[in-house]
């Protein structure tokens, strides 16, 4: 493969400005160009083909009978130092740590709020605040037990937080996936670098639940709760549930008894659950506390996880500080909870509901992404410099309407990396979602799931918007000699 | 094992072995009507009884004249999703529901169902014409019984795995009795009273064929077919698997291998004894009818009692 006419207009995670590979990603590259692009294209073959027979999967809607679509894979892997990567889950630790601090603080004191560090306006008008979590002490004090965090780096190499997905992020899997599908295709390049393994994720996050048993010492009965075979995550349900060994049950396969502990119904009759990784978001776990006319739940949930009968991961309500809006003031809770500066910068936010803000947003709108507060899969957003004068028009007027329900954020210069093309390597923009538990202490995935856009100049890498994955390898230098 | 996944499994082995039952019955009899001298009439009507699918094809053909057409019914019983016990309902029964027990089974079961499936869905119209019917059958029957040695083979012999037995256990008992009713009531219909004997053998010969007896029958009873040696070899016999017999003393094998429930064992035993006592030489001579709907309701019953001990306890 020929280096030479490869450019990209931002940060690129490979390539540096000057044409030489980053020092992390030197052999990657070097190898690279060692294979002719027909190898290659054999390789990018074998990695589909691996991908499908593996049956990695994820779900479109109304497809008809075409339900189970592959995640497009580019074969060229994401490479990190681990140096930096140190420095990157030190921080990551940190932000979830204090993220957790504050949701547990949002339904017991409120301190965040009485001095004055959060304003309680922006509480009352959350969606994703839970009134029936108030009081609740969830074991360990922990409520967002799996967070996937987004990070995306800017032109000048910075790496910036983007957002938390503190309710059910999705997408481990691919990571866990993707990587074995690396490995069938570069085995020689596993042998001669350094590259950290990722497949201790399932472990770890069995580890996670199982402290979280209200009865300890005895084995944990787990479950893993799906909305059922048509949720496009329905994949890695079945993946995580298989490779923790444990149940995958849907909402009619529990209920909760008078005694509120919650059982399966088996064929040995109904045996206690202890532990349940839900899939299904919060308004539709329970019809007794939340939806009324969900059928994906299960009634009296809540009710036995406020008895402390059954633990939930992540607990109902998490989801408060997963909240566009709340995402500003993750700085100010660091600050407020550790003490510390915050190692991951924000990315620079917006908030439409100060006046000051607001103003800003509305005259450089053209300049700016807006984003809803409480929307996922980048749905209901302005791209300001891609969309035109009657886009902007229609979401100052929303923004007019509504202003605690957006915030807008600067447009990065998302950097880059190459995939294969026919036509040789070609820059695409990036993110990356690493994976973070939260048990008594704090374990960060190796790296995480880096999403691409497979559409050139794109900025969105959602699956649900086309976006495909990489591998991504934290590569140690220092143990390479 | 969770009821769901359990319920699923029991299902989708029955699912497995209607379609394959079907698609046997419908291939024997396809090369029955072709031995079939002019002067013998092959009705295709008792077909449609067989199966219980009279009534829905009536509704869907009414219309049609009072003899029914070989295409329409074999249309209706093979590939009509309106008809639901036709042989390609059946398989999207059973791939509907394996979709959602993926994760407790080999992933190779999932592709060799959806391709089985796909490939119906796809090439059954074209394979209908009678010239090609034979590569429809053969391709699902072989299919079918590939699945069934996946799960024998590969698949931990577990709690689950009981529930695949039950399945295809009772299944396949259902479907027995309702050949032996098909060979006592005639789909051969001579035009002269006294050839029906003659006609009547070839009858019982096809039944056994539908249930890939024909050769164990000939090994096992070593005379030529009679109605009553068929009969008591599809009803009774201890060694066959697809005998009524054999399946309900399966279904009593399994059961040792599950939680105990009594009123299942009460259920199995009543219909147990009315397989394996009746009269079958008495049988031959007043039709076999009236047992066969007596071993179906005890079947019926059966089935419900299993879905009250293991998917609908809680």
């Amino acid at each position: 493969m020929k280096w030479e006419g490869y450019r990209s207009s931002t940060y690129d995670e490979l390539i540096r400005s000057d044409g030489q590979p980053w020092p992390a990603a030197r052999k990657l590259v070097d190898y690279l160009a060692s294979l002719s692009d027909r190898d290659l294209a054999e390789r990018q073959l074998a990695a589909d083909l691996a991908a499908r027979v593996m049956g990695i999967t994820f779900t479109v809607y109304s497809e008809g009978r075409n339900v189970d679509r592959t995640l497009p894979f580019d074969v060229i892997p994401r490479v990190i130092a681990r140096s930096e990567w140190r420095r990157t889950e030190a921080g990551l630790r940190q932000r979830v740590h204090a993220l957790n601090l504050f949701i547990g603080d949002i339904y017991g004191e409120q301190k965040i709020i009485k001095d004055r560090v959060f304003p309680r306006s922006l509480l009352k008008d959350s969606v994703n605040f839970r009134p029936q979590c108030v009081g609740v002490k969830p074991p360990l004090g922990v409520w967002a037990h799996i967070c996937g965090s987004d990070l995306v780096r800017d032109g000048d190499g910075t790496l910036y937080a983007l957002e938390d997905n503190l309710r059910i992020p999705s997408g481990v899997s691919y990571m866990i996936q993707n990587r074995a599908v690396a490995k069938r295709v570069f085995p020689e390049l596993f042998e001669t670098t350094a590259i950290l393994p990722v497949d201790d994720y399932p472990a770890q996050l069995y580890d996670t639940l199982a402290a979280l048993s209200p009865r300890p010492g005895e084995p944990p009965v787990i479950a893993l709760l799906t909305p059922g075979i048509y949720n496009s995550a329905y994949f890695e349900h079945c993946y995580l549930a298989q490779s923790m060994g444990i149940e995958l049950v849907e909402g009619s396969d529990l209920f909760v008894d008078d005694d509120d502990c919650c059982y399966m119904r088996t064929v040995h009759g109904p045996q206690r659950v202890d532990v349940i990784y839900r899939r299904v978001d919060d308004l539709f776990l329970d019809p007794e506390c939340f939806n009324p006319d969900s059928t994906l739940g299960v009634r009296g949930l809540v009710r036995a996880w406020r008895a402390g009968k059954v633990a939930l991961a992540n607990a109902p309500g998490a989801g408060v500080a997963d909240d566009k809006v709340v995402f500003a003031f993750v700085p100010k809770m660091i600050k407020y909870y550790l003490g510390e500066e915050a190692i991951l910068p924000n990315v620079p936010s917006y908030l439409c509901a100060t006046k000051r803000d607001r103003d800003y947003v509305l005259a450089n709108i053209g300049q700016l992404v807006v984003k809803p507060a409480n929307e996922s899969g980048g749905y209901g957003m302005l791209i300001g410099p891609r969309a035109n004068k009657r886009q902007h028009e229609q979401f100052r007027k929303l923004i007019a309407a509504n202003p605690r329900n957006y915030m807008a954020q600067p447009t990065l210069a998302l950097s880059t990396a190459p995939i294969l093309t026919e036509r040789g390597p070609s820059a695409r923009h990036l993110d990356l979602r690493p994976f973070v538990l939260s048990r008594g202490d704090i374990y960060v995935t190796t790296g995480g799931l880096t999403r691409v856009a497979m559409t050139k100049g794109s900025l969105v890498v959602n699956s649900s918007q086309g976006g495909g994955a990489k591998d991504t390898w934290i590569v140690d230098l220092e143990d390479e000699g | 094992m969770l009821s769901r996944v359990a319920e699923s499994l029991y299902w989708f082995s029955r699912y497995l072995r209607r379609a394959e039952n079907t698609a046997r019955l419908l291939g024997v009899n396809s090369q029955l009507q072709l031995d079939l001298p002019r002067s013998v009439r092959f009705a295709w009507q008792p077909l449609l009884d067989t199966l219980g699918a009279a009534a829905a094809f009536r509704e869907l053909h009414k219309d049609a004249a009072t003899v029914v057409a070989e295409n329409d019914v074999v249309r209706f019983l093979l590939l009509d999703e309106r008809n639901p016990s036709s042989m390609l309902s059946s398989l999207k029964s059973a791939r509907d529901g394996l979709r959602s027990i993926r994760d407790v089974l080999p992933p190779e079961l999932w592709e060799r169902v959806n391709g089985m499936f796909l490939w119906v869905s796809e090439n059954g119209e074209r394979t209908l014409a009678r010239r090609y019917r034979m590569d429809l059958i053969n391709r699902v029957v072989d299919d079918s019984l590939t699945v069934s040695g996946m799960l024998i083979t590969n698949v931990s012999h577990d709690i689950g795995f009981q529930f695949l037995r039950l399945g295809t256990a009772l299944e396949q008992a259902d479907m027995t009795t309702r050949l032996i009713d098909a060979g006592g009531s005639g789909l051969i219909r001579p035009r002269a009273a006294e050839e029906l004997d003659a006609y009547q053998a070839m009858q019982w010969m096809s039944v056994l064929r539908s249930l890939a007896a024909y050769q164990m029958y000939r090994r096992h009873v070593r005379q030529r077919v009679s109605p009553t040696q068929a009969l008591q070899f599809l009803l009774q016999n201890a060694e066959f698997p697809r005998s009524v017999r054999y399946c309900l003393v399966s279904v009593q094998n399994t059961l040792t291998h599950m939680p105990a429930r009594s009123a299942l064992d009460d259920a199995l035993r009543g219909t147990l004894a009315l397989a394996s006592e009746a009269d079958t030489r008495a049988l031959v001579e007043s039709g076999p009818r009236a047992l066969m709907d007596r071993i179906q309701i005890g079947l019926g019953e059966l089935h419900e009692a299993i879905g009250e001990a293991y998917f609908r306890a809680t």
